[in-house]
């Protein structure tokens, strides 16, 4: 008798999320089966890639993957518009790093300002982080939340010391929050609690479960997503069915082997950022990746031909 | 004799035995009645009134004659001698009166009674007195003192055995028994076959016999005296381990003592604890100290190794090896017990470096060696140590719980002492508490159960969310933010013992939050590793000198353990104490030890990372797999 490949049946559904204002929303999540399983079930839709964009110039940018934002990395809304129209984003990630009190402090309402004008001048969904700071975090995203009523904006990082603030906010104003979370199933399944317990629907959210780059983690991460995943799939665990946010662009760029440049042996100091970059990308697609947040626009390129390669 | 009472206008019913106190009453039939003195009497909040039946009260100054002719009582000082219909009028409320769907009276566990039901052993205590009057010798008597003696135990008691003598006890014998007249009292100890004479005193005292059995936690001593004679305990007492200067777990105790002279400072610490238990024992007793002619110990190895005076070091190091887990009988003073000159004292055996003694008298007290039912013990103390099996056989684990349900590392943490808050209720839309104290005085603290109804009922209530963190938003002025954070007042400083008030604080509620998650991955992975499913657990025994109550509803609410039938859990108290007991009453139940402990296998915990894995996910209200607790998630939502 002929093999038979053993076959896994899941009960469960990733939960879709809905993402963007009226005319242009996009919708991830759905999934039947682990990614690009085909042969166990359906994955109806892609991965979609956020690129990122600074609301200020950043300071600690490679030259590799500052290059291509020359020209715009002062003009937030330049850039967003470029990352869009030029390098095919199907996200924009906006990051308010000038808000954090440990730099420039710029106060909610004017960080909120910029967020309206990337809004305005784009057409892709977007996607809003915080610094990192939790308590400022929680007053910035509330702002933002309200001058973005209605457009299903991603506000992150929603963390277990900020989840409150931020949460009531995108119920407020009717948005999707994405969870951060320490590399951990458990951690990560407790502030999807936590949120739906404030009243927040559970389609609404998506869950970051800490980004890391290749060599640097990675394979640590990917093994939480896959448990994510699993437990979602297989026990049908309803508060571990959200899709996945990968934040990695800026821990790749933060890696010795993206960013050094004077280090001929190691090759082309470009090319090897940019495929750091893909490498991780890759295996975050693989470990069940719905948004995957990227700096490079050739890194993105790549990863989206290798997700149509995938797909067909 | 029982009595029903029924409260109204919540309609609520319970059944209670004669002389319960009216306040616990209530507690008991989830009715929430104000009450912040902890039962003492002063607050004067818990006034109800007596509709039909008779109740027996203590006078009071918080009631008019007036009031008191309309039938008005203060709860906390009435006695129910009746059925009872009893109104809560609306003052006396926690919160608004809101009919909602009627919850069953809760299931209080008291650890009382409970030795009633141990299984019985040959009640023959290792250390026996005999009152013998011996001829005086002569020419043509002359044997010497030790065989008179020997002869005549045999003539009057039977005693056929060899029969041992201490050097100590030939060095006096001889004045001791010419003063004496030639009448005097044999002390014996009876071990496994042989026999020695340990003691012998002038004239009869033979009804002096008297034994102390103590529960070497590491937190918290306790100790009993038992009347040999009578086989009844005479006074029971608890102190801290003085230990704990040297560190609050076993980890650090044994890290302690392999510090320059750590060793001899932790020996002579519990020593001094010990000594002082065994004084205050006496005095309350009305004995001369002298009369305790044996000690029978309880305890983890740590605790008795270094009660012995053994070095821990390499329990510490991997792979973990104990000196010894069975103990010979020894002489207290040998053990830094110097008043005790001539008491002896025998440890319970271990079964590995993290399960002990006290888990041994604990499983035998409670029967779980000799029963056939698949049993779950729990001993809920710093180190929570779980048995599963019976008779046929058993598995052991350890985890490290931390202090907290002994109330260390909780700001207004006690032991079950007078004036511990033991069982707390709050209401959810004033937040406003009904606490109970021990001794119904005004309250001085929290313990063990206390604490565990605490963090159920602010949980339920929503003062804290399910990662434990207390919502400052609450519009309550109990809900505070306190010096160390947020806390939540569950005394205010006119109604405490000491005049501050008692808080539960966010750190407090963390470390309990990390005991409870510690005992309940440890009670999952015990279950998965011997492919138990929880439902085929026929008993649940909890054990833990953290109260005289413990609810079980609330032990399940924080997910101390798993969802499980209410009716087949019990409580036993303390374990390790009740086991300790028995065995000075009963040297067959000490040999039985040795055999229990050697069959006992034992499971490590951090062999992998599952327990890590586990953990996490208990460190949760009542755990991150919500699914696992249907009832505790409707309970939250119905309040
Ligand atoms: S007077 Fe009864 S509880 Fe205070």
């Amino acid at each position: 008798m002929a093999f038979q490949a053993p076959i896994d049946t899941y009960q469960g559904k990733i939960r879709e999320v809905i993402m963007g204002g009226e005319s242009n929303q996009i919708t991830v999540g759905g999934e039947i089966a682990m990614p690009f399983h085909f042969f166990e079930g359906e994955m109806s839709r892609k991965p979609v890639i956020a690129m990122e964009v600074y609301d200020v110039a950043p300071d600690n940018w490679s030259s590799a993957v500052a290059k291509p934002f020359r020209d715009v990395l002062s003009d937030p809304v330049v850039w967003a518009k470029k990352c869009q129209d030029e390098f095919g984003a199907d996200m924009i990630c906006l990051r308010l790093v000038s808000t954090d009190p440990n730099g420039e402090n710029r106060d909610p309402a004017e960080a909120a300002e910029t967020v309206k004008a990337v809004l305005e001048a784009i057409s892709v969904p977007l996607c809003v982080y915080g610094s990192g700071n939790i308590e400022k975090d929680g007053e910035v995203l509330k702002k933002v939340a309200e001058v973005t009523e209605g457009q299903r904006v991603i506000l992150g990082p929603s963390q277990e010391d900020n989840y409150k603030p931020i949460t009531a906010a995108a119920i407020g104003y009717k948005h999707n929050v994405s969870g951060l979370s320490p590399i951990d199933v458990n951690m990560a399944k407790q502030l999807n609690i936590l949120m739906t317990q404030l009243g927040l629907e559970a389609d609404r959210l998506v869950m970051d479960p800490s980004g890391a780059a290749l060599g640097y983690g990675l394979e640590y991460v990917y093994s939480i997503m896959e448990r994510l995943r699993l437990a979602a799939l297989q026990q049908n665990d309803e508060m571990t069915q959200m899709p996945i946010l990968c934040d990695f662009g800026r821990e790749v760029w933060k890696a010795k082997e993206a960013k050094t440049e004077d280090e001929p042996s190691w090759g082309d100091p470009e090319k090897r950022g940019i495929l750091w970059e893909f490498m991780t990308a890759a295996s975050m697609l693989i470990a069940g990746g719905d948004v995957l947040v990227m700096r490079h626009p050739e890194a993105v390129k790549l990863t989206k031909k290798f997700i149509e390669e995938l797909m067909s | 004799m029982k009595h029903k009472v029924t409260f109204c206008p919540d309609d609520k019913q319970v059944e209670v035995e004669e002389g319960e106190n009216l306040l616990r009453a209530a507690m008991a039939a989830e009715v929430h009645i104000s009450a912040s003195c902890g039962g003492d009497g002063t607050c004067g909040k818990c006034r109800v009134i007596v509709e039909k039946g008779v109740v027996e009260q203590r006078p009071t100054s918080k009631l008019t004659t007036e009031e008191i002719e309309q039938g008005y009582v203060l709860a906390c000082l009435s006695t129910i001698k009746s059925d009872l219909e009893v109104r809560v009028p609306p003052e006396s409320r926690l919160g608004k009166f809101i009919e909602r769907e009627k919850a069953p009276a809760s299931h209080i566990l008291s650890a009382k009674g409970w030795e009633e039901h141990l299984s019985s052993w040959q009640r023959r205590p290792p250390i026996q007195k005999y009152y013998i009057e011996m001829p005086a010798p002569n020419l043509s008597d002359n044997v010497d003192d030790l065989k008179r003696i020997k002869r005549e135990l045999g003539k009057e008691h039977g005693l056929e055995a060899e029969v041992d003598v201490d050097l100590s006890v030939l060095k006096y014998m001889a004045r001791v028994i010419r003063e004496a007249d030639w009448r005097v009292t044999v002390t014996l100890l009876e071990n496994n076959s042989s026999v020695k004479i340990i003691k012998v005193e002038s004239g009869d005292t033979a009804k002096e016999n008297y034994a102390a059995a103590i529960d070497i936690g590491t937190t918290t001593i306790g100790a009993r005296l038992i009347d040999l004679k009578e086989r009844t305990a005479v006074a029971q007492a608890s102190n801290y381990n003085a230990q704990a200067s040297c560190g609050e777990d076993v980890i650090s105790r044994m890290i302690f003592s392999t510090k320059r002279d750590g060793l001899i400072k932790l020996q002579s610490l519990v020593a001094s604890t010990i000594s002082e238990l065994l004084m205050k024992l006496a005095d309350k007793a009305g004995i001369k100290f002298s009369d305790t002619s044996c000690l029978v110990l309880a305890g983890n190895t740590i605790m008795t190794h270094l009660f012995l005076g053994l070095s821990p070091k390499y329990i510490r190091e991997a792979p973990y090896i104990p000196t010894a887990s069975d103990f010979p009988w020894i002489k207290a003073k040998d053990c830094g017990l110097d008043v005790f000159g001539e008491t002896y004292a025998c440890c319970f055996p271990c079964v590995a470096s993290y399960v002990g003694g006290d888990i041994v008298a604990g499983v035998l007290a409670s029967g779980v060696s000799r029963s056939k039912k698949l049993t779950l013990y729990i001993d809920i103390g710093t180190n929570g140590e779980i048995v599963l099996g019976n008779t046929d056989w058993m598995v052991a684990c350890s985890c490290s719980a931390g202090p907290a349900f002994e109330g260390g590392g909780v700001k207004h943490g006690m032991r079950a002492a007078k004036g511990a808050i033991e069982q707390v209720r709050i209401d959810c839309g004033t937040c406003e508490p009904m606490i109970l104290t021990i001794g119904q005085t005004k309250p001085a603290g929290i313990c063990g159960s206390g604490l565990i109804d605490a963090l159920a009922e602010m949980f339920l209530s929503r003062i804290v969310d399910q990662r434990g963190k207390i919502n400052v938003e609450l519009n309550s002025p109990r809900v505070r933010e306190g010096k160390h954070g947020p806390e939540y007042v569950l005394a205010w400083a006119d109604e405490t013992a000491n005049g501050e008030d008692i808080v539960v604080t966010e750190v407090d509620i963390d470390n309990l939050i990390r005991a409870k998650a510690a005992i309940f991955a440890g009670i999952s992975i015990l279950l998965e590793s011997t492919s138990v499913d929880i439902s085929d657990v026929e008993e649940i025994l909890i054990a833990g000198a953290f109260g005289n109550y413990l609810e079980i509803e609330r032990v399940q609410t924080i997910g101390l353990l798993p969802e499980y039938p209410f009716e087949k859990v019990k409580f036993v108290g303390n374990g390790s104490l009740i086991g300790a007991s028995l065995g000075s009453l009963s040297k067959e139940m000490l040999l039985e030890a040795k055999e229990v402990a050697s069959k006992m296998a034992y499971l490590e915990l951090s062999a992998d990372n599952k327990f890590m894995d586990k953990y996490i996910s208990a460190l949760f209200l009542p755990h991150t797999n919500v699914e696992l607790f249907p009832m505790v998630m409707k309970e939250l939502k119905n309040r």
